[in-house]
This record gives structure tokens, C-alpha cells and sequence, in this order.
């Protein structure tokens, strides 16, 4: 079970390859975190995924095989934009009525209760909500949709720490209880280590690795060695750092216990990870840990 | 990893919307432009009203007077005229307040979404970006078409005394596109002109100023074919009929066309002032020492004929339908663009 499916996807704005070689499947039933710099190409798969943009080549298929755009597809799957766009001069119990007369899908009392207990007066209007009410409106139209994919785009950049937490702790509950997936773009690395089930890294528009987050982990270890010392052949350096005699590896490896002389290891945080990923001047061919099941 | 399969087919299993929710989304979001429009026509509506009724009661005085050929009655019928005749101000805003209220209603309909970014929420909703595009358009041309319409039968009340009093022609530019049906084709045709800029333009008053320059030349432009609409009539005698409106004037001789050049020559020959042809009026030039003979009944005398071709009144409905046809055959054309494009639109 999929709830986003890539193949060959790529997207150009005239010149600019704005996505190339994109070969992704989405876990269903887990948060799938796209991470890289901005204008590493996150929006722009983003905007694929839900229908907003059209693949230049390639395929994009979501929820099992529905192509994205597709009324079925706009119909399964919830959309909060960068920046939360909503009509600033209507209220937000105009913005619920709003949002129930353009689905046929759509808990009003699920959006009730949200506003109850977010304390969001409902006469107030949208334009004069604070930056932490207005993801929380915006996060819960679309919860209230009930749909089966959550997509988010940089939902807590412009967002305080605490509003933030907020903000993921109500996505959490959302997949515990409704067991909505979810696929959030972020370049917040540090609020996705607790979060993220699934990760897929991007920059200049490729896909540089995805995977389970826990196998990434797994299979990753920041070596510390002497420098010109003998090394594991089934290492693969991702970020080499020589600093005099001693050397630090952040490599990909099957065997958690360095088996080289001298080398100690230890585990690597996401964090770390992925900026190895992206500092790595060679990149690898992209390369996908495990395969998930479709 | 398997190659992706269909297995919905997209319309399947997809819970409807109807055109009545989204007809509400539509009236929720443009409430205030809607409410706004309204406000403004009523000032100038009560306006109207008010200057209608003094104007109606001024016409009922000289109509009447009797006998109506009597000097007092001329007389009458000539301050008449001179009072509201010329309704300046007025014709100007009978002139562009339907292609505003289109431009004004059109241009931010698509286009603010796009410039706030709104569409990405918009578009993303379980209904589909087709039919919440159709329903925008739909409804935002029925408040148009209702709202122009009043205005239109507004204005046909408050100048209905000029037309009886052949003060002013109901076929005249400043009368016709405010008026009768060819008012709505005028708004409607400025509300999809103000679609389709602020689609493309993506900014609200970059799309507004496109509307109203657009319009303006094309009701420029309208107003000087509108009077081929149909073959005009023509007739000899030097007053037109009542109500009608004078496309063009000349002379003829012996079926021939004559020039103002040669009837000068013909007048200087007799020893009569010349006349100059101005558009649908013959001045007489008083010049000393010339004899006291009126050039156009000398003309008249000698087998030169003038001619005027003129519309009549009686063919305002048609001109009016014709006119409402093609504009609203515009909008329909502009605003099914429109949807195509909004369909195409890749974020």
C-alpha cells in the first residue's frame, strides 16, 4: 500500500529542471518527510502529488494507483500550503462552511470541537488570526476532510517553537487516531527526528536518498580514525573530515562494529545524516535502501 | 517495486457537490464586492430617481401644452431641452458604469485568487478546480447580468421623457449600450474580459485597468458600426423623423452625388452665401451684401436634392437584441477560455 507512487517523474518551468529521475514510493500509514534546501525542488513535487502541477515527463499515482489530480485523488487527499492561504476577510466559521460546501466529504463537528478546544473565536476573521492560529485553522479544514493523505508544505517555517510543537502534535494525533498518512516537506531538521517514519532527501531536484528513517539510521555510522588508516571496503564515505591525524567518516555500512584497526564508531542522528547527504560534493547515484512493498 | 496500477476510475466513489454549495461559495466570497456595487449604484440610483421625477413632471408640463405648433409651446418645449437636454456628467457615467461594474466584478474573481495564492487551496478541495471554476463564473455573470440589468432600466426610465421629446435619440451612443437589453451585454462582455486578465495577469489591478482600456475602445469602436447594424433608410425631406438618428447627409442632383464644392460653385454663380455641410447639420453662413435668398430652398428649387440616411426609433429593439447577442456571444467565448485556461493552469 502506497499513498504516493513516482515514476521517472520530472517537471520543467521552460529551462529550469525544477525535478528529474523522481522514482518514490510512499509508505501508507506513516510521515514521510521531504527534506532539502530551498528550491531544492520539495514544492514543486509537492504541487505534482496533489494535482496543482502536471508531470513534464514521467508519472505521479496516489492512494493506490489513482492518478494525482484526478477527482478521486483531490477527494482523498488534504492540502495546507506554504504560508497557509486563507481569505483573510472571512471568519473562520465562514472558512468551515467554506471548505464543507467544496467537498462532499467534510466532519463538521470535527472542526467544531477544533475550534473549541484551540480557543479560535469563530466570528474572528482569518486575516487577524496569529501565525499559530491560522496553521491550526488551515490544518484543521483539512483534517476535518478526513482524507486519506495529509500533505503539508513547509507547514511550521514561519512558526514559533511552541506553535509549532502544536501544530505536529495535532498532525500526530490526526495519524494516531484517524490513520491519515502524512507527507510534510520541512527544512526544520531537528523537529523531524522524533516525527519522520520515512525520509526522502532531495536537492537540485533529485532525489539523493529515501528510506525508512530507522533503516537510514541503521545503516549509517560516523567512523573516527587515523587518517590514511586502513579502512572497511564495504564502507561508503558520505562526508569525509580530516582534521590532522584523525579523520571522521560519516559512511554507509552493513556492519554496525567497524571491523577496520583504529576506527571507532558511533551512531549518526538524522540530522547529521542528511547534512552529510548534502554537503556530499560526489553524489552517489540515488539509491533507495528498502524497498517497500507496494 | 511494481509497476503503479489504476484501480478507481476517477468519478467513481467520489461523494458530489452540488452547484448549490458551491453557488454559496461563490456569494460568501464576493458578498462584500457584490454589496459594495449595490451601495454605490443606489446613490447614484436615488440620484436618478430624483432627477427622473423632476424631469418626468417638466415633460408633462410641455406636453400638454396645446396647441402644440403655438409659439408658447415651442417655447416650452425649448427650455425643455435646453434644461436636460445636454446631461453631461451624467452620460458619461451612463457610458462607463457597465463596463465597471463588469471589469470591477470579473477582474478580481480568478485573479485575486491567484494573487494571494488562495487558488492552492481552492484548488485542492474535493470538488475539482472544473466545476468550482464554472460555478464561480456562472454565478458571478448572473449577479452581473441582474445587476447591470437594473441599472439599464433605470436609466431607460429616468431618460424616457428625452426620447418622447426627440431631445435625445434612444439609438444615440451616450443612450443606446446604457440602456434596454445591449446594457447587459456591455457588463457582461467587460466581466469576462476582466476574467480572462486577471487570469492571466495574476494581479487585480493590472487586470482592472487591461478591462477598462479594452472596453473603452471597444465600445469606441462599437459605436461606429452600430449604426450599419442594418441597411439605414434614407429620405429627402429636410426633417428627419421623430425619434430617429441621422447617420449622414448629402446632395444630389440628377441621381448624382454633389459636393459641397460644386453647390458653393452653383450659390456664388446665383449671387446666394454658401453653405457649409457640416455632419447631419446645414449652417448658413451670413455673409454681407449677399442676397436674402435661403441657399437650401434655392437648391431645393433648382433640382438638387438633399438626402439623409437616419435608423428610425422602431429599430431600437432589433439594435438592441443584435448588439446583446454578439457581446453576450463574447463573454460566453471568454469566460469558456477561461475555464480552459484555469483547467491548463499548472502551479
Amino acid at each position: 500500500m502506497s499513498v504516493v507512487e513516482t515514476r521517472g517523474l520530472a517537471k520543467r518551468y521552460g529551462r529550469t529542471i525544477a525535478l528529474q529521475d523522481c522514482d518514490l514510493t510512499l509508505p501508507e500509514g506513516q510521515l514521510a518527510a521531504l527534506v532539502g534546501p530551498n528550491g531544492a525542488g520539495k514544492s514543486t513535487l509537492l504541487n505534482l502529488v496533489v494535482g496543482l502541477s502536471r508531470p513534464s515527463s514521467g508519472e505521479v499515482v496516489v492512494l493506490d494507483g489513482i492518478p494525482a489530480g484526478s477527482l478521486a485523488a483531490l477527494d482523498g487527499i488534504a492540502y495546507v500550503a506554504q504560508d497557509m492561504p486563507l481569505y483573510r476577510n472571512l471568519s473562520a466559521a465562514d472558512m468551515i462552511h467554506l471548505t464543507r460546501n467544496l467537498n462532499g466529504t467534510f466532519d463538521d463537528a470535527y472542526a467544531q470541537r477544533r475550534l473549541d478546544d484551540l480557543g479560535i473565536e469563530p466570528r474572528r476573521r482569518s486575516g487577524r488570526l496569529s501565525g499559530g492560529q491560522r496553521a491550526q485553522l488551515a490544518l484543521t479544514l483539512a483534517l476535518a476532510r478526513h482524507p486519506r493523505l495529509l500533505v503539508l508544505d513547509e507547514p511550521t517555517a514561519s512558526l514559533d517553537p511552541l506553535a509549532r510543537h502544536d501544530f505536529m502534535a495535532t498532525v500526530m494525533a490526526a495519524m494516531a487516531e484517524d490513520g491519515v498518512s502524512v507527507v510534510l516537506s520541512s527544512h526544520v531538521l531537528s523537529e523531524l527526528e522524533r516525527v519522520a517514519d520515512y525520509l526522502v532527501l532531495i536537492s537540485h531536484g533529485r532525489v539523493r536518498i529515501d528510506g525508512v528513517v530507522e533503516d537510514l539510521l541503521g545503516t549509517h555510522r560516523l567512523l573516527t580514525g587515523p587518517t590514511g588508516g586502513e579502512r572497511d571496503p564495504g564502507w561508503h564515505a558520505v562526508q569525509e573530515t580530516a582534521a590532522g591525524a584523525q579523520t571522521t567518516l560519516l559512511a554507509r555500512t552493513v556492519a554496525p562494529v567497524p571491523t577496520a584497526q583504529g576506527w571507532e564508531s558511533r551512531p549518526v542522528t538524522l540530522e547529521e545524516l542528511t547534512m552529510a547527504y548534502l554537503r556530499e560534493e560526489k553524489p552517489s547515484t540515488p539509491w533507495t535502501l528498502v524497498e517497500v512493498a507496494s | 517495486m511494481s509497476a503503479p496500477t489504476v484501480v478507481v476510475s476517477p468519478t467513481d466513489n467520489v461523494p458530489g457537490v452540488s452547484w448549490r454549495s458551491l453557488a454559496w461559495v461563490t456569494w460568501r466570497r464576493h458578498r462584500a464586492t457584490l454589496l459594495g456595487t449595490v451601495a454605490v449604484l443606489a446613490v447614484i440610483g436615488i440620484y436618478l430617481v430624483v432627477t427622473g421625477e423632476r424631469m418626468r413632471s417638466a415633460w408633462q408640463t410641455v406636453d400638454a401644452c396645446t396647441p402644440q405648433r403655438s409659439e408658447p409651446c415651442r417655447f416650452a418645449w425649448e427650455g425643455f431641452q435646453s434644461h436636460y437636454g445636454n446631461s453631461g456628467i451624467l452620460a458619461v457615467v451612463f457610458i462607463f458604469a457597465p463596463l465597471l461594474i463588469g471589469a470591477f466584478a470579473g477582474a478580481p474573481l480568478i485573479g485575486r485568487e491567484l494573487e494571494t495564492g488562495t487558488f492552492r487551496y481552492a484548488w485542492t478541495q474535493g470538488v475539482g478546480r472544473t466545476r468550482w471554476a464554472v460555478a464561480m463564473l456562472v454565478s458571478g455573470a448572473v449577479g452581473v447580468a441582474v445587476v447591470s440589468g437594473a441599472f439599464g432600466a433605470l436609466v431607460s426610465w429616468h431618460d424616457n421623457p428625452l426620447w418622447r421629446a426627440d431631445v435625445t435619440p434612444r439609438l444615440q451612443a451616450s443612450e443606446f449600450p446604457a440602456t434596454g437589453v445591449a446594457v447587459v451585454g456591455w457588463s457582461l462582455a467587460a466581466y469576462a474580459v476582466g476574467v480572462l486578465a486577471g487570469l492571466l495577469w495574476k494581479r487585480v489591478v493590472a487586470a482592472l485597468a487591461t478591462t477598462v482600456v479594452a472596453m473603452f475602445l471597444l465600445a469606441f469602436a462599437t459605436s461606429r458600426v452600430r449604426m450599419h447594424y442594418l441597411t439605414p433608410l434614407r429620405t429627402s425631406r429636410l426633417e428627419h423623423p421623430v425619434g430617429s438618428q441621422p447617420i449622414d447627409q448629402w446632395w444630389e442632383k440628377n441621381g448624382v452625388h454633389v459636393s459641397t464644392t460644386q453647390l458653393n460653385a452653383a450659390l456664388q454663380a446665383a449671387g446666394i452665401q454658401q453653405i457649409q455641410l457640416g455632419n447631419g447639420k446645414t449652417t448658413v453662413h451670413a455673409k454681407p451684401g449677399t442676397a436674402q435668398v435661403d441657399p437650401i430652398t434655392y437648391l431645393l428649387h433648382h433640382g438638387y436634392t438633399q438626402w439623409t440616411s437616419y435608423q428610425p426609433a422602431s429599430r431600437y429593439w432589433t439594435f438592441q437584441w443584435i448588439e446583446l447577442g454578439w457581446l453576450a456571444a463574447l463573454a460566453v467565448i471568454l469566460l469558456i477560455a477561461s475555464v480552459v485556461v484555469i483547467r491548463r493552469r499548472d502551479a
